[in-house]
């Protein structure tokens, strides 16, 4: 078993039906702690599902899932972010009704750690939304942001709950090419400056290739190619997934 | 900064003293009836508060909230009546029973939402009314079953100040749990279960404990209730009751402190009125009720707020 450990994550023959559709079907990866790794693929390759696997929304029908080590396909949601995997959402899932700082606090709370009280928590969470941009919007509720806002501050909730690795679900799907590149700044304070290992799922091809150190691809649920963002983009197959068989 | 914070913390609390203050002089002008009339308002003011924690604070619109209530009346009143023990103290154990089957039914409940939950509150409710009605040896049935009251000597002015003590004290618990972080991981599972649980908060627990504390509370108030009518009937535990507590949140504004309050206050005093055509007035609550909920689902306090500002009322 040594091997498994030196990966952060590591997943081992992953599937997940829906009734007869295979959403994921055997899908082998694994991240070692700091890279950023890509999870590109056309509409409904699994690329989502994989995600909600991971981060425990859905327990997968076969397969092995292992963060430094120790098994967790089993977990609930919360159990699995408290060991440190946190996510947003493609479909952005603020708590509307609340305010921004009670958001970011809601991830901050989660971590179940009761040494802090609630003044240096706020403090905490009023430093998170300076640090995604969104400071000076502690009281604003959380559904008169605007979608990119709200992205966001899915990203503050996120990070308050100290993840080591963060699922990030097309966080850049809307941006203007300023924004992508303050988004990618942020990503790269996130590895560097928090240690934090980033697992992104992204459609803006620019800026995936340009900011991963690997990139995998999904097709129909299987892996179909797995490299350095300059050999998955000439890869044949992943050329044909993308834009069908050539005649050539 | 931190001088303008004091001053917004210090703000509920003056007010809330200020009402209490107030809420000290009735007995001195009221006539008896109108004395009865603010009893039976401070205990749907309990009733209507611990339901709006789970249903306007995490979501669960439970139909037992009446028949938790009405366990905390028949536990404390057969404990008085049976084993003679002091109401004083036989309505701890009622709250404890109301407590304790409240954790069960939420436990059932976890996996539900929506209308599931409610129909299987409503089911468990009906179940116990029905149990209640047939076991007559033990509850009497509908003749009632009479049970002793706090006092030695019958006084609604001395049950008037117990319930405004039990009440105002239920009220600073569920004031301290609404503000503590606790009070925002309810808020965060109506506001989404799922994103609340991919940020490290545990949903089954927050939900079953708000279940758990909100039907002990109800325990407590059909306890209180119990001993101040000395007759308990299945009308405490039925959906009758049940529905204008649910009105009460309604009209009041469900997910605010001070909401359910306004709504008991409003509902029982205009009941009061309108009392000569029967059974048509609970008719007519539902039907106001339906109306806020479909225009102003903040209630009462919601259209206050929009127009008056809210700077207490939050």
């Amino acid at each position: 078993m040594g091997e498994t450990v030196a990966f952060l994550i590591e997943a081992k023959g992953l599937t997940k039906s829906f009734g007869g559709l295979r959403a994921v079907k055997g899908v082998d990866f694994h991240l070692n702690a700091g890279e950023i790794v890509g999870l590109i693929g056309p509409n409904g390759a699994g690329k989502t599902t994989l995600f909600n696997l991971v981060s425990g929304i859905y327990p997968p029908d076969e397969g092995t899932l292992s963060f430094r080590g120790m098994e967790i396909s089993s977990l609930k949601p919360f159990e699995i972010c408290r060991l440190g995997i946190a996510r947003t959402f493609q479909i952005v899932r603020p708590f509307l009704k609340m305010s921004c700082l009670e958001n970011v606090l809601i991830g901050i709370i989660g971590r179940s750690d009761h040494r802090e009280g609630r003044e240096a928590k706020e403090e905490e969470a009023r430093n998170l939304l300076k640090f995604v941009g969104l400071g000076g919007h502690e009281k604003n509720l959380a559904n008169n942001l605007t979608l990119i806002e709200k992205k966001r501050l899915e990203m503050a909730r996120a990070l308050a709950t100290r993840p080591s690795l963060l699922l990030l679900d097309e966080v850049l799907a809307g941006l203007n090419p300023s924004e992508i590149l303050q988004a990618l700044e942020l990503i790269e304070i996130l590895r560097t400056q928090l240690k934090v290992t980033i697992f992104w799922i992204e459609h803006v091809m620019g800026a995936i290739m340009k900011a991963s150190d690997r990139i995998i691809v999904l097709d129909q649920g299987q892996k179909i190619q797995e490299g350095k963002p300059q050999e998955v983009v000439n890869n044949s197959k992943v050329i044909e997934a993308y834009l069908g068989e050539s005649d050539a | 900064m931190k001088n303008k914070q004091q001053k917004r913390n210090l703000n509920p609390f003056w007010i809330g003293s200020f009402f209490i203050l107030l809420a000290l002089f009735p007995p001195f002008f009221l006539s008896q009836y109108w004395l009865h009339v603010m009893i039976i308002s401070l205990f749907y003011v309990m009733m209507a508060s611990s339901w709006n924690l789970i249903a306007g604070f995490t979501g669960q619109v439970s139909f037992a909230h009446a028949a938790f209530s009405g366990i905390g009346a028949y536990v404390s009143g057969m404990l008085a009546v049976f084993l003679g023990l002091s109401p004083w103290l036989a309505i701890f154990v009622g709250t404890g029973a109301s407590a304790f089957l409240g954790l069960g039914l939420g436990y059932l409940c976890i996996r539900m939402g929506g209308i599931y939950l409610s129909l299987t509150t409503l089911g468990f409710s009906e179940i116990l009314r029905i149990i209640i009605t047939n076991e007559d040896q033990w509850t009497r049935g509908t003749m009632g079953l009479q049970t002793p009251g706090f006092f030695a000597e019958y006084s609604k002015i001395s049950y008037y100040y117990l319930f405004l003590i039990a009440t105002i004290l239920l009220l600073i618990f569920i004031y301290k749990i609404i503000h503590s972080e606790i009070g925002l991981t309810f808020r965060a599972v109506l506001n989404d279960e799922l994103a609340a649980s991919s940020s490290g908060i545990n949903t089954v627990k927050v939900r079953i404990l708000a279940f758990t504390v909100s039907s002990a509370m109800a325990g407590l108030a059909g306890g209180l209730y119990g001993h101040y009518l000395m007759l308990i009937t299945p009308d405490i535990p039925s959906l009758g009751q049940m529905f204008l507590v649910l009105a009460m949140a309604v009209i009041g504004g469900m997910g605010s402190f001070i909401g359910p309050i306004v709504g008991s206050f409003l509902l029982e005093i205009l009941s009061e009125y309108i009392r000569i055509y029967g059974e048509y007035h609970v008719l007519l609550f539902g039907l106001v009720a339906l109306v806020m909920a479909r225009f102003a689902p903040e209630g009462v306090v919601g259209i206050w707020k929009r127009r008056w500002g809210k700077r207490w009322l939050s």
